[in-house]
């Protein structure tokens, strides 16, 4: 009986005990116990956690935050400069167009001699349909000379002054300008109007005009050179006792958004107004 | 001396602008006419002693640029400032009220005016499709346009005549 002695018996009731302890843990009978103690321990440590975490971030968050504000800063002026850029490049491809279509005109009209201007203001009256261009008499551009864009016509030069010239445009409501419709092969004149819209009259009333006809100037009068586009006719008009047919034309020109146009130099408009009897 | 040079600035800046902005938005056919709403808001303000003088200049230099009858710009904005010293006495207690009748009332002077003037010169120009086309749109624009000028007007002369304080 030596083995029972009180140093075996106080193992063996730790082993048992511990086993005891260990079949109530795995067969569940402690887990109020384990709650109760362990919950406390894990919420303060879910809570020192966070407040570490915090104190973390506290300490290194700003310093990157000011990094990435400076890097967001360092590319929004990036990205600026770029859209400036952009921007520029688009103006001066736009321009570059308006340059090639010009010449392009130029070319297929070499008979004449052109001075490509900008047009820098309109009118102040809403009345009347008139733009202001950056060429004047330092150019040589003189009263009378005749204004197209690559599309057709435009105008002619109104007054001068040494750096900027007025253009009254086709579309003003005093201007007349002598046509030709193209396929009918007869002679008209196109009248402006207030809203800007492009009409023809004079047309004998045999003719047979169609919409899609084209106008050009016929160069009656002297005032424009001939064959120059100035639009489409939309619709005929026959009233029944008028003496002539009048039809609306579509003008070529968009003269909303004109932008630069082409001065004819060589072409000295003729002033026959002595001529016409009063 | 510097209310002069503010106003001819003023003029300069506002001429500007009508060409290149305002006279390229129009609305049917009308635009806005920021050269009538500056006299209209520089002549309803009491401390400005000039603005007879400026009208006639800037009616000048106006009918020198445009491509109206010489005298007609010239009529039309002394006829602006007329209006607003008219009613300047009468509507003295609400300026911003004085401003619209003043809008109202010279540009409808001005475009019949114009109308008038052409006509006389031969433009046909139909009456009621100058109304629809061009004055009543004209009209409505510089309507909108006369509240943000009349507070620039009213700023800028703030700050050539300060006020004076009494002790």
């Amino acid at each position: 009986m030596k083995f029972l002695n009180g140093k075996n018996v106080q193992t063996i009731v730790i082993v048992l005990a511990v086993a005891g302890l260990l079949f109530l843990a795995l067969s569940g009978y402690l887990t109020p116990v384990f709650n109760l103690t362990l919950n406390p321990l894990v919420s303060f440590e879910s809570w020192m956690s966070i407040r570490y975490l915090s104190a973390r971030d506290f300490l290194t968050a700003p310093r990157d935050v000011t990094q990435l504000r400076e890097q967001n800063a360092i590319l929004e002026s990036q990205v600026t400069q770029l859209q400036t850029q952009l921007i520029q490049m688009e103006e001066q491809l736009g321009e570059a167009d308006i340059c090639f279509a010009l010449l392009d005109f130029g070319r297929t009209n070499p008979q004449y001699e052109y001075v490509t201007a900008t047009v820098i203001g309109r009118e102040i009256s809403p009345f009347l349909q008139y733009i202001i261009i950056d060429k004047g008499s330092d150019d040589g551009v003189q009263y009378g000379m005749p204004v197209v864009t690559q599309q057709g016509l435009v105008g002619t030069v109104d007054a001068v002054i040494a750096a900027a010239s007025r253009v009254k445009l086709i579309t003003d409501s005093t201007s007349v300008v002598n046509v030709l419709l193209q396929t009918a092969d007869v002679e008209a004149q196109s009248y402006g109007s207030l809203t800007g819209d492009v009409s023809l009259d004079m047309i004998p009333l045999d003719s047979l005009v169609e919409p899609g006809d084209v106008v050009l100037t016929s160069g009656l009068g002297g005032n424009y050179p001939p064959n120059i586009f100035v639009g489409q006719v939309l619709s005929a008009q026959k009233r029944d006792n008028a003496l002539f047919q009048t039809a609306s034309v579509q003008p070529i020109v968009d003269f909303e958004s004109i932008n630069a146009v082409l001065v004819i130099m060589n072409f000295e408009a003729v002033d026959i107004s002595p001529l016409v009897p009063e | 001396m510097l209310a002069h040079l503010v106003c001819a600035i003023s003029l300069l800046v506002a001429y500007v602008l009508q060409t290149t902005i305002v006279s390229q938005t129009p609305l049917v056919n009308g635009t806005a006419d920021l050269i009538l709403l500056f006299f209209a808001a520089w002549a309803l303000n009491e401390r400005v002693q000039n603005s007879w003088l400026w009208a006639f200049i800037g009616g000048l230099m106006i009918s020198m640029l445009s491509a109206m009858p010489f005298y007609v710009p010239l009529i039309g904005y002394l006829g602006v400032v007329g209006i607003a010293k008219l009613l300047r006495r009468r509507v003295w207690q609400a300026p911003i009220l004085a401003m619209f009748i003043v809008t109202l009332l010279s540009t409808l002077f001005q475009q019949f005016i114009y109308v008038v003037a052409l006509q006389v010169n031969g433009a046909p120009i139909a009456w009621g499709q100058a109304l629809d086309a061009v004055i009543f749109p004209s009209v409505l624009l510089n309507l909108i346009f006369a509240l943000p000028m009349f507070a620039l007007v009213n700023d800028l002369v703030g700050r050539i005549y300060p006020l004076e304080v009494e002790a």
